[in-house]
């Protein structure tokens, strides 16, 4: 379990993370969903020991804060800059990122390439990166924070710029990782991403956390009600509801429906809801 | 250190694959070593001397030996022209200067002991003073060994002399009192040499030895106790420095263009101290330095037919100019935020210690109030050190100071520059 309590961080005057409680359970998806600026770079930097807090303590697992270099080789980092040397290969970059993690002799090549497997970079690993598309070096950038086999693995807006092919695969991944039972932390501005994703998702804004539980419990509690939208002879019903099965029934009793659409609440709303403003304003 | 040595390998491998950077971190100071080599031994192709064109407008024996004389001269390269064209092309600045020998000028060759002293023109392009001075101290050097020449050899000394006598009985110019006097002097002169022994060094009395006003005995202290080789042993130590200038400047940048793309937050989610990380950086930076040294003065060596006093000092000055550029290197690195500012900054620093250390312009050349301040550069130790391993013949005694003072500065400015490293890792 990660533990994360009363954390506070300022750069100056800007107040990065304000009084900020979580706990993050083993094995679980956590995605961390807020605008840019929101603070979530900077709380996930303080979850695993990249940053310091002003105030407040991070605990990894029991095992002490992760700016103990042994807790930290238990965590892997997916930053949102793509972090790989341009004019080192695939194969290389792993294996220098496996050097620095403690990987060695014979238990360096299978964990490489188990990494390059599992990113779909296994025919392009003796390319230099600079000669990577978009989406392969953000695959590469996850494979980075996979060759050393860490139980926690940050990924910090891992789909930022990738084509929704490339986008595909990295969720494919993501999931897998999720059965093998790794800890996940995930930060985005995609509410779609978190929904596909996440067993539970934190919403941030202004560097506090405005609400958190998994998405139905977030989606229940500050989505608003579903929409039915039916169009009659030439009239549009709009109709906010709980159940709108049983209102589409009802509504197919007093009317002859020409066509009709149901809007259910999701990510988007329950943000606005909770701050007033769209999540990508 | 196995992690610490990965990350060397690392940076040795990126700098490898950089086409541009690797010919200015290898290539450039080779070019640098063999270019002022090649001009101060004066084989660059071209003659070695000061091309100067020659107007004979005497035209005697004695302004045709003068002109012999000079184009003999290792110092010159000679070129007879007409007078307008010598005047046509100094003006025009195609050559530095040219020297005219008037009318009138073997005649007074002649008469060494009367009358006007024989005349040269000596015409200059005003944009090349420095060249114009050489030229006349060297003009002025043969023009006085001619005459040295007589008065060194007796039996050409006598044949003047009673050349002249012969000719202050016939001189229309000359007075009463003066021919008097110059008959007596001659005469005298005459008798005096007609009487002196040949030379004999070894004798008791050594007998004629000639009327030499000055006898320069030229010579060079470094020369002396071995010296250098040749120029080349003076350039490589440049080069070598050049070199080391460019990897430090290239290895501070890296580190920022690690700050800027994000692989230092990488680096940091290594189970490594800050201190490991940076001693990465700096390993890899004292490797290549070390390396780039070692090679050039191979190429220096196996090429140019340089050659080290001491292998042991050399290797000393290598290593102790390697760590402190090193320690300069780290310092570079905390100084930028961005590439273009750490370049800017990191290449300003460099090349004031250059300016001041002797990099650019030797130290000897330089004011007093320069020299002594030129002690706060590294690269005057590190050139001081490398030349006393090389030709200066220091010994180890002596190259303990360089030595020293260039190992201290690199454990401090390393310190100093880990101290002030920040990882920058804003949220």
């Amino acid at each position: 379990m990660i533990v994360m309590e009363n954390l506070r961080k300022t750069y100056g005057p800007i107040v990065a993370v304000d009084d900020f409680s979580l706990e993050i359970r083993r094995g679980e998806v956590f995605g961390l969903l807020g605008p840019n600026g929101a603070g979530k770079t900077t709380l996930v930097h303080l979850a695993v020991g990249l940053l310091e807090p002003d105030h407040g303590r991070v605990e990894i697992h029991g095992l002490g804060p992760p700016t103990d270099p042994a807790v930290r080789a238990r965590i892997g980092v997916a930053p949102q800059a793509l972090a790989l040397y341009e004019d080192l290969t695939g194969e290389e970059n792993l294996a220098f990122f496996g050097n620095i993690q403690g990987l060695f002799g014979r238990d360096l090549p299978p964990r490489v390439g188990w990494s390059l497997d599992f990113v779909g970079l296994n025919d392009r690993r003796r390319d230099k990166v600079k000669t990577y598309s978009g989406g392969m070096k953000r695959r590469l950038n996850l494979a980075v924070a996979l060759v050393h086999d860490p139980e926690i693995i940050l990924l910090d807006e891992p789909t930022v710029g990738v084509d929704p092919q490339s986008r595909n695969a990295i969720f494919e991944r993501i999931e897998a990782l999720r059965v093998e039972g790794r800890t996940i932390i995930y930060t985005t501005h995609y509410m779609e991403e978190a929904q596909r994703l996440c067993d539970r998702v934190g919403i941030m804004d202004h560097g506090r956390l405005l609400a958190m539980d998994s998405v139905k419990g977030l989606l229940a509690a500050h989505g608003g009600h579903s929409v039915v939208v039916a169009e009659t002879a030439g009239v549009e019903i709009r109709l906010d509801t709980d159940d709108p099965l049983a209102e589409l029934t009802r509504l197919q009793r007093e009317h002859e429906l020409l066509r009709f659409t149901v809007e259910s609440p999701n990510l988007e709303g329950v943000f606005l809801n909770l701050t007033g403003r769209r999540l990508r304003d | 250190m196995k992690q610490i040595l990965a990350l060397a390998i690392k940076d040795l491998r990126l700098l490898l694959r950089d086409k541009a950077g690797f010919f200015f971190t290898f290539f450039f100071p080779l070019l640098i070593a063999v270019f002022f080599g090649t001009i101060f031994s004066g084989s660059g192709g071209g003659d070695g001397g000061i091309s100067i064109l020659v107007v004979d407008e005497d035209q005697t024996e004695e302004s045709q030996a003068f002109i012999q004389t000079l184009t003999e001269a290792d110092e010159l390269t000679v070129r007879p022209v007409a007078r307008a064209e010598a005047e046509d092309m100094v003006r025009r600045g195609q050559a530095v200067a040219y020297v005219m020998i008037t009318e009138g000028f073997g005649e007074a060759r002649q008469h060494v002991f009367w009358g006007e002293p024989p005349r040269i023109e000596l015409g200059v392009d005003p944009a090349r003073r420095a060249e114009a001075g050489m030229l006349q101290g060297i003009l002025t050097k043969y023009a006085v060994q001619g005459f040295q020449r007589t008065f060194t050899d007796r039996s050409r000394m006598q044949g003047s002399v009673r050349d002249a006598l012969s000719a202050v009985e016939t001189a229309p110019d000359m007075g009463g009192e003066q021919r008097h006097n110059l008959r007596r002097f001659l005469g005298e002169l005459d008798i005096f040499l007609e009487n002196t022994p040949a030379a004999d060094p070894g004798g008791e009395d050594r007998g004629f030895q000639g009327f030499e006003p000055l006898r320069i005995e030229k010579k060079d202290v470094v020369v002396q106790r071995v010296g250098p080789t040749n120029s080349f042993a003076v350039s490589f130590p440049q080069g070598m420095i050049w070199g080391i200038l460019g990897c430090a400047a290239a290895f501070g940048i890296s580190l920022v263009t690690e700050r800027r793309r994000g692989t230092l937050v990488r680096l940091r989610m290594a189970p490594l101290s800050r201190f490991q990380i940076l001693a990465g950086k700096a390993g890899a930076c004292f490797l290549t330095t070390v390396g780039l040294s070692v090679g050039l003065f191979m190429i220096g060596c196996l090429v140019f037919g340089v050659a080290p006093h001491s292998y042991f000092l050399l290797g000393l000055a290598i290593v102790s100019s390697c760590l402190a550029f090193v320690g300069i290197m780290m310092l570079l690195s905390v100084l930028g935020k961005t590439e273009q500012s750490a370049a800017g900054i990191g290449w300003a620093v460099l090349l004031v210690m250059a300016m001041l250390g002797g990099g650019m312009i030797p130290l000897f050349i330089m004011p007093a109030w320069m020299r002594t301040v030129s002690h706060v550069s590294p690269i005057k130790w590190s050139m001081l050190a490398l030349e006393g391993a090389i030709w200066r013949q220091f010994s180890l005694a002596e190259m303990l100071l360089p030595c020293g003072i260039l190992v201290l500065v690199g454990v401090v400015l390393f310190a100093v520059g880990v101290r002030l490293f920040r990882w920058s890792v804003a949220g």
